[in-house]
């Protein structure tokens, strides 16, 4: 009898549901196990119903009647809304549930609500029985990871707005210390300070730095060395007396429109007291200007020696960061990035072909590691090799020889871009990297057929290889003959499947992520590379030709018959991944130190700290499939 | 107060009763009694609801029984009880009581459905439900007086407070507007400093007693 009873207001709660999304396209079965289990609450006007201090949710909420509104918590509001309000139908918390950990919103009756609830446990459930809920679940992830792409776009637009606008204060353009002498110096010191310091003009201030005078580079000539001045003299008989100054409220284009009347390079910035606070050269207001990829593009292929490439490539990474700015995604970016880095280096081989004769050696200069990958950021050394084919009648290490000279100034030149030399010594001037192609097949069967840690080491090197410069074919036939190898060496992938699995996502059980002493998390060793390092198997293993990560993963996802959504959602996590490790190194090389991968989770919003957190489950599930796959 | 319950005396017209049953019910009889002064949340309190042919007490005859239990502030589907007492009153009725067991009732309009039930319940199993039940029907405009100041309707809180049912006029279909009508109370009585079954009964009280002076 009660059972009937029970059936009925089963039946009201279902009727309810099937009112809303997306527990209207809920498999019946799901549904009803929905409707089983939710229980009825009632909060009143003002109550709180779920807060970051209550910890890990202990329910899942469906709002029956009333209105709830979300609140972000944390310091910085990251989400596109400050606080949401939700009616009848709506439910919450999704991504904080699935995860387990707090909440990062409020959750306050804003009406008297009533709200049926299920337990943790059965919120889990439910997306294990129901295709439609967690597709729900992962979707509504993904829009989370939308909005932080936007936010992203805002972030790096205001600050791509504040930089290259003409209208920036003068003050904000100076990028350091101002440097100073006093009129009493002699000119040999202040000459020399010029030249350790590397700048163009010395200024000469009073005791209380305020500017007095200037000396430029181009006064040396006709003042000082030609007119036979004697360095031993203070230089405040030989500046030019009354330097242009502005304050430093006034904008760049003051600045540019100052420097065309006097017909001069440098301005003196003054504070409100007429102090010195720094120098403007008409080069900072150059570099105001946007550069565009056409530019580079033709700048790299009309340049025609190494300095001209040099300065292509300051501009590649001036480029990506207009790229972010104007909202371009992670996957694009680096394509971006590597499609420029591809166009640098093949001109700097161009070059030296120039001057190494290498008439009919059949080669390809072979990109590995990122750079293979196509995944470059703006931080990567050099990982590149040659492969070719020792033309009849030549003895081969003659050729050889040849080659590794050819490589070597490439490898040098490459250096000279910014992309400094390996320290593993993985460059093509190294005669270990530079093989015919039955050489790099014996060298790579070596290691299939014995996979010691060091075998395996290289494998993920040189396994992502693709043939940047010369002749492609050479790359294929290689690739075609490793994924037939390899797709039937099982121990092989077997161990290269353990190997991938002992960095596990840095996921804490108790606090949200497991950070290293100084609090920071490796993106690339511990987030980008769980993804690289899963990919190449899977592709080895499915026999993908592809040597970028995203494309290893979407072309298997067919032959592994894993669905396509599962696959869009760890690629999403890999790219999350990227992004911020590039944005990492924007805001790094800004300040003139390297990017080395590395994040503080403290230091990111609400948001991106919970879509890190999805990101890292994201590769967590990519490392279950690989244990599954591999019994480990 | 208490829900003593007992066995009326010298009432010779008491049917005999089925073996099965007479244990129901002295089970039910030995429960012990629920402490009234327990906050809500460690609570089960039962809404207790009637459907009959009409309204009158003296003509009308009681068709059905529904009850949904409200445990610690939560209404789950899977603790509730529907039954008609054709063709087994007995049996209904002391299923009834099993559900109930001795928790707090509640009801929406006492005088009309204990008024049915009870002697129901005398006359098939020989037993009473001694206890004060809470009556929605006085506790809801001492508790929301800003909705409605004096005694309406079921049909008038149900709009007041938006809340829907899947079958009007139906012992459990009004019971699970009843209960959802209960869980409001239970919030607003908490946030005036009623925080146990005996507290809104004192409530519920102090407003009657105003109502006559008044």
């Amino acid at each position: 009898m009660s059972a009937t009873a029970a059936e009925l207001l089963v039946g009201a709660s279902t009727d309810f549901l099937t009112h809303f999304s997306p527990f209207n396209r809920m498999e019946p079965t799901a549904l009803s196990y929905l409707a089983q289990h939710a229980v009825l609450a009632f909060h009143s006007r003002g109550s709180a119903i779920l807060t970051p201090e209550m910890g890990v949710p202990r329910n899942f909420y469906i709002i029956q009647r009333g209105k709830v509104q979300a609140r972000q918590t944390g310091a910085a509001t990251v989400t596109e809304y400050a606080s949401l309000s939700m009616g009848a139908g709506e439910c919450f918390p999704i991504g904080a549930i699935s995860a387990q950990r707090p909440s990062t919103n409020a959750y306050v009756a804003v009406e008297d609500t009533f709200c049926f609830q299920i337990t943790a446990e059965e919120f889990l459930h439910l997306m294990q029985i129901s295709p439609a809920f967690h597709l729900f679940c992962t979707q509504y992830i993904a829009s989370l990871l939308n909005q932080s792409r936007q936010q992203l776009q805002t972030t790096f637009s205001q600050r791509a707005a504040e930089q290259q606008t003409m209208t920036t204060p003068l003050g904000q353009l100076l990028t350091r210390e101002p440097t100073f002498v006093a009129p009493h110096t002699r000119t040999r010191d202040a000459l020399e300070k010029m030249n350790e310091l590397r700048i163009g003009c010395m200024v000469i201030a009073d005791d209380k730095q305020r500017p007095l005078g200037i000396l430029t580079q181009s006064d040396i000539l006709p003042r000082i060395v030609l007119a036979g001045f004697d360095l031993e003299r203070p230089i405040g008989e030989v500046m030019t007396a009354n330097p242009h100054q502005l304050p430093a409220t006034s904008s760049a284009y003051d600045a540019a429109l100052e420097m065309a009347t006097h017909g001069v390079r440098h301005l003196l910035v003054v504070d409100a007291d007429l102090k010195l606070k720094g120098v403007i050269s008409e080069r900072d207001l150059f570099a105001l200007q946007r550069i565009s990829l056409r530019q580079i593009r033709a700048g790299i292929e009309n340049a025609g020696d190494v300095s001209a490439l040099q300065r292509a490539s300051k501009d590649i990474r001036q480029l990506a960061l207009n790229l972010i700015a104007q909202g371009i995604g992670a996957e694009q970016l680096t394509q971006f990035i590597s499609a420029l880095n591809d166009a640098l280096t093949r001109r700097i081989i161009e070059l030296a072909l120039d001057r190494h004769d290498l008439l009919g050696i059949d080669f390809g200069w072979f990109a590995f590691g990122s750079e293979g990958r196509h995944e470059q950021t703006l931080s990567t050394d050099q990982d590149n090799g040659i492969i070719w084919r020792c033309p009849e009648l030549q003895e081969v290490e003659a050729v050889r020889k040849r080659l590794l000279a050819f490589a070597r100034e490439i490898n040098e030149s490459l250096a000279a871009c910014g992309f400094p030399l390996c320290k593993g010594n993985i460059m093509a001037s190294n005669p270990e990297l530079c093989l015919t192609l039955d050489e790099w097949k014996e060298r790579f069967g070596d290691w299939i057929r014995e996979p010691d840690p060091q075998a395996l080491l290289n494998a993920s090197i040189f396994f992502d290889f693709r043939v940047l410069y010369g002749n492609e074919r050479l790359g294929d036939q290689l690739r075609a003959w490793l994924n037939k190898l390899s797709r039937t060496s099982t121990n092989f992938l077997r161990m290269m499947a353990a190997n991938a699995l002992q960095v596990p996502p840095p996921l804490g059980r108790i606090r949200d992520f497991v950070v290293e002493d100084d609090g920071t998390i490796d993106l690339k060793k511990c987030g980008a590379r769980l993804f690289v390092d899963a990919a190449r198997i899977i592709a080895l293993r499915t026999g993908v030709d592809s040597s970028s990560t995203v494309q290893r993963l979407r072309q298997a996802s067919g032959k592994m018959g894993v669905a396509a959504e599962e696959v869009s959602a760890i690629i999403d996590g890999f790219h999350f991944i990227q992004l911020l490790r590039l944005r990492s190194q924007h805001l790094e090389t800004e300040h003139d130190a390297d990017g080395d991968n590395r994040i503080d989770p403290e230091k990111l919003n609400e948001l991106d700290r919970r879509i890190l957190k999805e990101a890292f489950r994201q590769a967590r599930k990519l490392q279950l499939r690989l244990k599954l796959d591999y019994q480990l | 107060m208490n829900w003593i319950s007992r066995i009326i005396g010298g009432r010779s017209d008491t049917q005999a009763l089925a073996p099965g049953i007479a244990e129901t019910l002295a089970h039910w009889q030995s429960l012990p009694d629920t402490d009234l002064g327990r906050a809500h949340f460690e609570t089960r309190y039962v809404v207790l609801n009637t459907e009959a042919t009409g309204l009158d007490l003296d003509r009308d005859r009681l068709l059905a029984v529904g009850a949904i239990g409200i445990d610690g502030g939560l209404v789950s589907p899977q603790d509730s009880y529907y039954a008609p007492l054709d063709p087994a009153p007995a049996l209904a009725l002391s299923n009834l009581l099993t559900f109930v067991r001795k928790a707090p009732l509640v009801v929406f309009n006492a005088a009309f459905n204990l008024g049915m039930l009870e002697p129901v319940i005398e006359d098939r199993l020989g037993v009473s439900l001694d206890g004060q039940p809470i009556d929605l029907y006085f506790l809801l405009p001492a508790l929301f007086s800003e909705l409605h100041g004096s005694p309406v309707r079921l049909a008038d809180w149900m709009s007041a407070f938006g809340i829907e049912t899947f079958q009007r006029h139906h012992a459990l279909g009004d019971g699970w507007a009843i209960a959802q009508l209960f869980l409001a109370a239970q919030a607003r009585g908490l946030a005036q400093g009623a925080h146990s079954p005996r507290a809104l009964l004192e409530l519920e009280r102090s407003y009657r007693q105003y109502r006559r002076k008044a």
